[in-house]
């Protein structure tokens, strides 16, 4: 008697929690999983001021940047425009170095070394990514942002700046230490320029090198865009999984 | 008798459709549904709605749209809501996610995707790691699969390049809804493109 009540309790329950399974998922482990870096225990003390600044950012695109990128490449050919770009990259070489030198990675400092080597040269200042396409030697993007991360510095908080678009706190510590070791900040103009003073040229290139990158991407760039529902916490989130994830590689 | 083997037929149907993937299986079991998928997305003269399609029929078998939809409002918003509005909800969730992928059909040229490694994460929980090569350069893309209740493994979220989709959704719904009501949560679900200027 006792056996068949059990049995009975026991298929009750059963019937039960399958009941409840079919209704929610049995979703506690699942919630840790994403609950770590939720809204709720987020720390956006700017949220207020990055929505404005999105929103600027993303008109400054729409309505600026977009059309000059498409005009451009309207009159540059796709495979000048990959010149480009690539000799913007190549330049850029100091600040992949310094800082895969700064987290220990010496396999691929020496890498990007040979990578400026044999495109400076063979690659004719860096026009043709020879490197990678030749020998299959990749460049290894790593920033001052990433160093400090590396060193666990925390992200801070999330901060979208005018044109650069999202950020954090670190990211911007890093942003003003690697523009030391960006070449571009060093351009002379016509009249003697030091770091902080030759900011025309410096800025002209840096348009340049954007609009090219830009014209690049355009296809990429609205496809993601679409599918953000609030644009704001959208490009917040991708931002800080991407950077994460840069780190910890 | 008719009856019977009709309830027979019925039953050995369902079966088939819920068959469960073994664990072993994952990586040839998802390679040849990339095989598949890639030879369809090659497909030149195929028209994109019959593409769509048959992507979809693949994708319907693997994917839990409504674990997906449940993770990314949240267990505490899910719970609270009336069961008809779930159904709504996980119905527009998916159509945005189709949506969603559709658009990136657009920008399909010749990737390859190979898978890399499949990770145990625990007991019910499993990353396969594939790459996605275009011209030289490669992009990870995690698929998480979970093991349901009846054993088969599916894919509640995926990671491209770090970042998890259901988290991107996540942290928007939530966003959405300290500002506002469900309904215009559900509002703006319906209308996929073009995220509305505030």
């Amino acid at each position: 008697m006792r056996f068949i009540l059990a049995c009975l309790l026991s298929l009750t329950f059963l019937s039960a929690s399958d009941y409840i399974g079919t209704t929610t998922h049995n979703n506690d482990d699942f919630e840790t999983e994403f609950n770590t870096n939720n809204s709720e225990n987020l720390f956006d003390p700017l949220s207020g001021y990055n929505e404005v600044m999105t929103r600027v950012n993303d008109n400054f695109y729409e309505y600026l940047l977009r059309p000059t990128a498409q005009g451009y490449a309207y009159v540059m050919p796709e495979m000048a425009r990959h010149g480009v770009s690539n000799f913007f990259e190549n330049l850029f070489y100091p600040i992949r170095l310094v800082n895969n030198l700064l987290q220990l990675k010496f396999y691929n400092s020496l890498e990007e070394t040979e990578r400026f080597v044999l495109n400076s040269t063979m690659g004719i200042l860096g026009f043709r990514d020879v490197a990678a396409e030749e020998l299959g030697i990749k460049a290894h993007d790593e920033d001052l942002g990433q160093t400090l991360g590396y060193y666990g510095v925390g992200n801070g908080f999330h901060v979208v700046l005018p044109l650069f678009g999202p950020s954090n706190v670190r990211d911007i510590a890093g942003l003003a230490g690697d523009m030391w070791l960006n070449p571009i900040t060093y351009m002379k103009g016509r009249h003697d320029a030091n770091l902080l003073d030759n900011s025309g040229q410096a800025m002209a290139a840096t348009a340049f090198y954007t609009i090219n990158k830009t014209s690049l991407h355009v296809k990429e760039y609205d496809n993601f865009k679409k599918d953000a529902i609030e644009l704001y916490p959208f490009l917040r989130d991708v931002y800080e999984s991407r950077r994460t994830k840069l780190i910890s590689e | 008798m008719n009856f019977f083997a009709r309830i027979f037929l019925a039953l050995l149907f369902t079966c088939n459709v819920s068959f469960a993937i073994p664990e072993a299986d994952i990586p040839s079991f998802m390679q040849s549904n990339i095989d598949l998928a890639t030879t369809i997305l090659r497909d030149k003269k195929m028209p994109k709605p019959q593409k769509t399609e048959k992507l979809f029929t693949i994708f319907d078998s693997i994917f839990d749209y409504t674990l997906m939809a449940q993770l990314s409002l949240g267990g505490k918003q899910w719970a609270s809501l009336a069961s008809p509005k779930q159904t709504e909800f996980t119905k527009l969730f998916e159509m945005k996610l189709k949506t969603s992928y559709m658009e990136k059909l657009d920008l399909y040229t010749d990737e390859k995707i190979v898978i890399k490694n499949l990770e145990k994460i625990k007991d019910t929980r499993i990353h396969l790691t594939t790459h996605l090569m275009k011209n030289s350069e490669v992009y990870e893309i995690i698929y998480k699969f979970y093991k349901d209740k009846n054993g088969s493994w599916m894919i509640y979220d995926v990671d491209i390049l770090g970042v998890s989709i259901i988290q991107t959704y996540r942290t928007q719904f939530a966003d959405i809804l300290t500002k506002d009501s469900f309904d215009s949560l559900l509002e703006k679900l319906k209308q996929p493109d073009e995220p509305t200027p505030k």
